[in-house]
């Protein structure tokens, strides 16, 4: 296919390009309006291509999703418990196109040719190349799964919204008392921190109120521990829905077999699950393969911009991006993070247009509601601001986000309003991105 | 290929679109920004309380120096106090829809 490269030549050639570029505008086409396209319309994406035309005057957006519209991991679980219809979540891209001015395209980006600044996507009509100023990534994640023969058309991951959701959500439903439901935390970092651990509590509270006696979930999470919200969940599994959730840490998935809904990890093997729901270990959306990764698969970012070293005007947010922080610990892969890293990448793209240098003066934030039942949820809340960054010692690495805050519900605190606030919060990030 | 060429010819589009383009973002729009998640863009809804229009700056200090009674205890701990002062005076120059 024209246009293509494979990463060497990709890189060779971008390379050999970075010299000239000063500006990433490209030449020749100075007299247009400046271009963005953006791939994934997901929260980062779709906040990216909003706020870009908010902010950017007549700046064109083309945002390229293979789906006709977005559907929220954020609610997700409620759907796989019956409490909320696929339509709940459901995200469209009409209001971006008639409030916004952005152009959508279906379709699956394929490659990237940095040195031309264009990118190819392949459509139900043939490919398109499209010119870019600048080109924002924000695919989300891909899978890394185990060794086996995962299949996640039998044993769905539901870890992407959409039929695989409706999927998990029929299997759970076809259990009967004793079965059980075993399900995977994946190795951090991993998209949605506190979901496998949501979706553990929401499920159990699904099988006790539906009367399923005796049936378990067993959690097994390649982590040491609890990842996020430990005292929440903690409590949540040792007290809410003591006897029903059965927690197993330290179990690396070594192998899955889907034909027999079978897993075996380095803690735990359990053969001929009801319902397997194995979530694998994660990486950066597949059009990243083009850029360089870290060691975890994500594609290492400058925090004022969003941008990847060498590449000025190529841009990856959300999932996909590994920002450097101070405590080692990653910043939090979600939906609310990623329309916040949104916010600054589209202000550091509408200022380079301008002639601009990025601003400083930025922060970061991620705030979610877990439920624990159908009548109570958990929150979690943490904070960037950028600047120094410290390594174990204490000692100035480098710039970077540096976490200032983190903290989550009390046990007092997780009750029936959380529940309510749950709802007010995905309806306004909901809106802020989508709408 | 001759690169000072090409930097002059870059350059001279790049004057060309500044005319095109709006001005610099007000100071504090882009830290106010992140309100918008659970606030609405541009602070004007859906989500929790509206915050737009409202000078807010002496709120955003108490919830951060008090005991936390709440997420927005933690969320306000996550600037400095210049910044929630860029952030309350940005947001104190919307226009909101005057709901609550």
């Amino acid at each position: 296919m024209k246009n293509t490269l494979n990463r060497r030549q990709f890189l060779k050639l971008a390379s050999a390009m970075s010299a000239l570029a000063v500006t990433p505008r490209a030449i020749g086409q100075t007299t247009t309006a400046p271009r963005v396209v953006v791939v994934g319309g997901g929260f980062g994406g779709a906040t990216l291509a909003k706020y870009v035309r908010m902010w950017g005057g007549n700046v064109q957006v083309t945002l390229v999703d293979a789906n006709p519209n977005h559907v929220s991991c954020i609610l997700s679980n409620l759907v796989v418990t019956g409490g909320l219809s696929m339509s709940r979540i459901t995200l469209g891209f009409d209001s971006l196109k008639a409030n916004h001015g952005v152009t959508v395209m279906q379709g699956r980006a394929l490659a990237i040719d940095a040195p031309g600044n264009r990118l190819t996507v392949k459509t139900a009509t043939g490919n398109q190349v499209l010119p870019y100023d600048h080109l924002v990534l924000s695919p989300g994640i891909d899978f890394v799964p185990a060794a086996g023969n995962w299949d996640p058309k039998l044993t769905p991951h539901a870890w992407q919204a959409g039929p695989q959701t409706t999927l998990l959500k029929n299997q759970l439903a076809a259990m009967s008392s004793y079965d059980t439901f075993v399900m995977t935390v994946p190795k951090a970092p991993y998209r949605c921190p506190p979901g496998p651990y949501e979706r553990a509590c929401v499920v159990a509270d699904y099988l006790k109120r539906k009367g399923r006696t005796g049936a378990k979930v067993v959690v097994l999470d390649a982590n040491a521990g609890i990842t996020a919200e430990p005292e929440a969940f903690g409590h949540a599994f040792n007290v809410t829905h003591a006897g029903v959730i059965e927690y197993v840490p330290n179990a690396t998935v070594l192998s899955v077999d889907s034909s027999t809904r079978s897993i075996v990890t380095s803690a735990k093997t359990v053969n001929q699950a009801k319902v397997l729901n194995y979530i694998p270990n994660q990486r950066a959306g597949a059009i990243t393969k083009y850029l360089p990764l870290n060691s975890t698969g994500f594609v290492p970012v400058d925090p004022l911009t969003y941008g990847v070293a060498s590449y000025p005007n190529i841009h990856v947010i959300g999932d996909s991006c590994a920002v450097p922080s101070s405590d080692n610990k990653p910043v939090p892969k979600s939906g609310h993070m990623a329309n916040s890293e949104a916010k600054i990448c589209a202000d550091a793209i509408v200022r380079a247009f301008n002639g601009e240098a990025p601003d400083a003066n930025i922060a970061t934030s991620s705030a979610c509601f877990s439920p624990i039942t159908n009548r109570t949820s958990s929150w979690l809340s943490t904070n960037f601001i950028y600047g120094d960054i410290f390594d174990a010692n204490g000692i100035v690495k480098g710039k970077g986000m540096h976490r200032v805050d983190i903290g989550e519900a009390a046990a007092s605190m997780v009750d029936g309003d959380s529940y309510q606030d749950m709802f007010t919060w995905a309806d306004s990030i909901f809106s802020d991105s989508f709408i | 290929m001759d690169i000072s060429l090409l930097s002059r010819a870059t350059l001279a589009g790049a004057a060309l679109l500044v005319a095109a383009m709006p001005a610099s973002a007000e100071p504090g729009r882009l830290l106010a920004s992140q309100c918008a998640q659970c606030h609405g863009t541009n602070g004007a809804g859906p989500g929790f309380e509206e915050i737009a229009g409202k000078d807010l700056f002496n709120d955003l200090i108490e919830m951060k120096y008090r005991p936390i009674e709440g997420i927005m205890d933690r969320q306000a701990r996550g600037y400095t106090d210049e910044q929630l002062r860029l952030i309350a005076d940005y947001l104190s120059t919307l226009p909101g829809n005057g709901g609550d």
